[in-house]
């Protein structure tokens, strides 16, 4: 493909056809195939089962802005129905007790899903790149110790119990949760960023600016941390998975969403309605759970394999 | 001497983790929680009579002492009493505590079993159809919420087929047991599953790339022999970590889960019920003592550790 960029990997390329519109023309820009970025988009586009996962959460990500913007998914309080009906041209999934329309209610679920799970998953992933690149720097110092130390202690109080202390503390505020969850969430986040930052503050460029007198920590912000990016990115989106699959069963137990809908609210709703045979606003809820959730786990495999430096020298 | 000091220092080591997580469960269940005052007291109490409930309750003393009072609480298992119920919580969890244990043991066991079995298949297997249909299935089963699942399986088995029973746990005998221990047992190792395989592939498929378990390969040493021999001795270590880190997370979220659907009296119900009811007294020995108890599994895990490999004594 490129004669001479360094081989990318020993495989052959199983389609050359997915990776033509990204591949420069080769004589034009010879080098640009070999950045980092570009071989890891590409080993992305390779990877079927990732990218149809990476589809599916854009799908659903089209969904939640819609709902936000208001082009659907707006009428989920209001009765458009009779009570349970079943799935009809006017309600593809039905209506609920109230005669509310359970499709209306499950496309306004993902945008509480997404900001849930956006939330959560930028800042405990903010959380865990300072923390843990604080203890990688000074590892073995104080600083280390300490965050070590709050890391034991908030991994030791089981997650449940722990959000439901934070809710009887807040006084059932409505961000109990995910304070809960981001101060939980960013423990592992930390733990793997310490060891690459542990890794990276021996490696040459390191040295180098060291050597030409740059600031410790302008260091650790400008050529460390960035290095981290790919631990990260994949940390934000195990995250974002956790937060969406803990918000459900919160919100099932009574810690979670209060206000507003949710596929947790949906399928709490339901538990008394599947044993008589009304099963949509389960379906719909699970199953736009199970979706979403999948696609991201695919996703995320996908994009940990198509960022792992290690990945280039097999 | 050597294996005692090593001890003495893990032990000592624990230390500041169980005041840690015993300081953050006061501040949060104590500290910031319900002041039970208001409800005592009539209606407009005058400012002595509240000064006087405060000082009879002990709520007007400093913090430190009441955190110590907290300690002293769950040092003894003396929680006073359930405000809901008005039994003693230290009661209350001697009686439910072994419903748990006996709801959960089952599904516990079955799931890293199966998850090291499928695990060992799939690495030795590794990138042929085997592989990847165990990985296929362990993704899928990532991806199904508990709730989900025990609500899915409980209908199908409970209501739809009328198998097993669908709520309660009215266990005199071993054939009750086992009718009220299945469809939680089925929901829980369903569950678990996905996450067991995943995490044991992986660390089996890095042992099997070592040069020792090709060089068995190449003796023509039989799978099943190198299996145990040379995969499974040799990764004792991180299987025994997991299982171990999972027993409070498992026994916790399984138990409120599992415990409030299926109306199962454990310590999981008790716990849903003093959430939703704001139970002091109980809350606080449960998140206490679950916290305390996994900071001693950690040092646990740490001698054991040294138990099984005696290189971990150098550090």
């Amino acid at each position: 493909m490129n004669d001479r960029g360094p081989a990318t990997s020993a495989r052959p390329v199983v389609n050359p056809g997915a990776d033509a519109p990204l591949a420069p023309p080769p004589r034009e820009r010879p080098r640009a195939p070999a950045t980092p970025w570009r071989r890891a988009v590409r080993r992305f586009l390779r990877d079927g089962w990732g990218l149809a996962g990476g589809l599916i959460v854009a799908g659903f990500a089209i969904i939640a802005v819609g709902s936000w913007l208001g082009a659907w998914g707006t009428d989920w309080v209001l009765a458009t129905g009779g009570q349970w009906e079943g799935p009809s041209a006017r309600h593809p999934l039905g209506t609920t007790i109230l005669g509310q329309d359970i499709l209306a209610r499950a496309l306004a679920s993902t945008r509480t899903a997404f900001e849930i799970g956006l939330v959560v998953a930028a800042l405990s992933t903010l959380l865990g790149a300072l923390f843990g690149a604080l203890a990688g720097w000074f590892a073995g110092g104080p600083a280390d110790a300490a965050i070590a130390w709050l890391k034991g202690v908030l991994d030791s109080i089981p997650f449940y119990l722990f959000v439901a202390a934070v809710a009887f503390a807040l006084d059932d505020h409505p961000w109990a949760m995910h304070l809960a969850m981001i101060a939980t969430f960013w423990t592992t986040t930390a733990r793997l960023v310490r060891a690459e930052v542990i890794r990276l503050r021996e490696r040459e460029f390191v040295e180098a600016a060291r050597a030409v007198g740059v600031p410790p920590m302008t260091i650790l912000r400008r050529h460390v941390v960035p290095n981290t990016i790919h631990v990260l990115l994949v940390q934000a989106s195990i995250v974002f998975v956790a937060a969406i699959k803990s918000e459900v069963i919160l919100s099932f137990l009574g810690l979670g969403v209060e206000d507003g809908i949710s596929w947790g609210l949906m399928i709490a709703e339901s538990t008394t309605e599947i044993t008589s045979g009304r099963p949509w606003n389960f379906i719909a809820a699970s199953s736009f759970l199970f979706l979403l959730v999948m696609g991201f786990n695919l996703f995320a495999d996908a994009m940990q394999d198509a960022l792992d430096p290690r990945e280039e020298r097999r | 001497m050597e294996g005692f000091r090593f001890v003495l220092r893990r032990v000592a080591a624990g230390i500041p983790l169980v005041l840690g997580v015993t300081l953050v469960s006061f501040v949060l269940i104590v500290h910031f929680g319900p002041d039970p005052t208001w409800n005592l007291l009539g209606k407009n109490p005058t400012a002595e009579e509240i000064a006087q409930l405060r000082s009879q309750m002990g709520l007007d003393r400093p913090f430190w002492v009441r955190y110590a009072e907290y300690l002293r609480e769950l040092a003894t298992l003396e929680f006073g009493f359930s405000e809901s119920t008005g039994e003693r919580v230290g009661t209350l969890l001697g009686r439910t505590v072994p419903v748990t244990l006996a709801l959960l043991a089952p599904g516990f066991v079955l799931g890293n079993l199966l998850g090291v079995a499928l695990g060992l298949l799939a690495a030795w297997h590794r990138g042929r159809w085997i592989d990847k249909a165990i990985m296929g299935f362990s993704v899928v089963g990532m991806s199904i919420s508990f709730l989900v699942v025990i609500i899915a399986f409980q209908w199908l088995f409970g209501v739809w087929l009328g198998w097993f029973p669908v709520r309660g746990w009215a266990v005199h005998d071993l054939g009750s047991y086992l009718a009220h221990v299945t469809v939680p047992t089925l929901a829980s190792v369903f569950v678990a599953l996905g996450y067991n395989t995943r995490f044991f592939r992986a660390v089996f498929v890095d042992e099997i790339g070592h040069d020792h378990v090709r060089t068995a390969r190449a003796y023509g040493a039989p799978p099943l022999v190198i299996m145990r021999d040379n995969v499974l001795r040799n990764t004792l270590i991180p299987i025994v970590t997991r299982i171990l880190f999972s027993i409070p997370l498992i026994v916790v979220s399984g138990s409120l889960l599992i415990e409030s659907y299926f109306g199962i009296p454990g310590v999981g119900k008790v716990t849903f019920d003093a959430i939703t009811t704001g139970d002091q007294p109980v809350l606080k020995a449960v998140v206490g003592l679950t916290a305390v108890l996994f900071v001693v599994i950690q040092v646990l895990a740490d001698i054991l550790y040294r138990a099984v490999d005696p290189r971990v004594a150098l550090e």
